[in-house]
């Protein structure tokens, strides 16, 4: 019987042992980094459905942060950043605290995690925010309607 | 007749299966069409270890974890401006079948979402359920022409564009503005 009870101690500490492990492994290493760049829509930006930045855009990236796509930062590099996080605030979908900062140029400090390449930024802190910088309505209009 | 009889029935079998269900082009760069079988996580649970209930409750951004841990974040659904994540909500932590269409640009790959079951063999449901749920949310009738443009009638939205507008630079930029056009 003892030895019973310890095949099944010993089964249940090794599941206990594998879930850690796997709880683990599925929780990539964040990267401490700071980026600056544009608030940006991620499906405009990396479709290129329509053109993506500045004045032109903001009235679409609105719509599209209030629909819940996920808001990217396009930082000056080119590096495109899916943000999943604001602060002490987990909410990712039509957060309003995302949605003021659309399109503004800012510098944030976070955590960046790199999934199956994507980039992933969690945000804890704007730590500048030049408001909307990029003028570009001249050029393009109002995307996607002129209006 | 027998084989006619035979045709109808295959057919009838099919889409009762689905397998009409596939998504249609949008032109996109790069693109292609796919469905695969995967389980709807939370993103942020996925890569911190950070799990509320119900990934998030509908707040959080919702990705499709492929066998081969191959971790999709739906940016797109099938209803205008909106994302995936109201699609994939009800199947938090449970496995689906995802049709829809890669595009491959700027170097990125990602994923619109235009189809989803619970695996295997569950109900198609097309990616439109954001429009129903908004609908539900604001009191409007899902069908109306305010619910149809409703990231016109979004109230987050009125309140932005009617503090900054359009241009995000204020209502006095957007009227020179459009007085200019």
């Amino acid at each position: 019987m003892k030895p019973r009870i310890a095949a099944a101690l010993g089964g249940l500490l090794g599941m206990a042992l594998l879930g850690a492990t796997a709880s683990a492994v599925s929780a990539a290493t964040p990267q401490r980094v700071k980026v600056t760049g544009e608030v940006i829509d991620s499906w405009c930006y990396l479709t290129e459905i329509m053109y993506p930045e500045g004045t032109a855009h903001h009235q679409c990236a609105i719509w599209c942060a209030a629909g819940g796509i996920p808001v990217g930062l396009l930082g000056d590099d080119g590096t495109v950043y899916i943000i999943l996080k604001m602060g002490t605030d987990t909410a990712s979908v039509a957060n309003p605290s995302v949605l003021e900062v659309q399109t503004h140029k800012v510098s944030v400090d976070g955590n960046l995690i790199e999934r199956d390449g994507m980039n992933y930024l969690l945000i804890d802190k704007i730590v500048a925010d030049q408001g909307i910088v990029n003028l570009t309505h001249d050029d393009y209009g109002i995307q996607p309607f002129g209006e | 007749m027998r084989t006619i009889l035979t045709t109808m029935v295959l057919l009838a079998a099919l889409a009762a299966a689905g397998a009409a269900r596939a998504a249609d082009s949008w032109g996109l760069p790069g693109e292609e069409e796919a469905r695969f079988e995967a389980k709807v996580v939370d993103m942020l649970c996925e890569l911190t270890g950070d799990c509320p209930a119900e990934c998030g409750a509908g707040k959080r951004q919702l990705g499709l974890l492929m066998d081969d841990g191959t971790l999709i974040l739906p940016l797109k659904d099938q209803v205008p401006f909106a994302g995936a994540a109201a699609e994939l909500a009800d199947f938090c932590g449970k496995r689906v079948v995802a049709d829809g269409l890669f595009a491959t640009n700027r170097g990125h790959k990602v994923f619109a979402l235009h189809f989803v079951r619970e695996a295997p063999e569950g109900k198609w449901q097309r990616a439109n359920r954001f429009l129903p749920k908004w609908a539900a949310a604001n009191g409007v009738d899902p069908k109306s022409e305010e619910a149809q443009q409703w990231f016109r009638n979004d109230p987050q939205v009125e309140k932005l564009i009617a503090a900054k507008g359009k241009l995000g630079l204020g209502i006095e930029a957007d009227k020179k503005y459009l007085d200019s056009q």
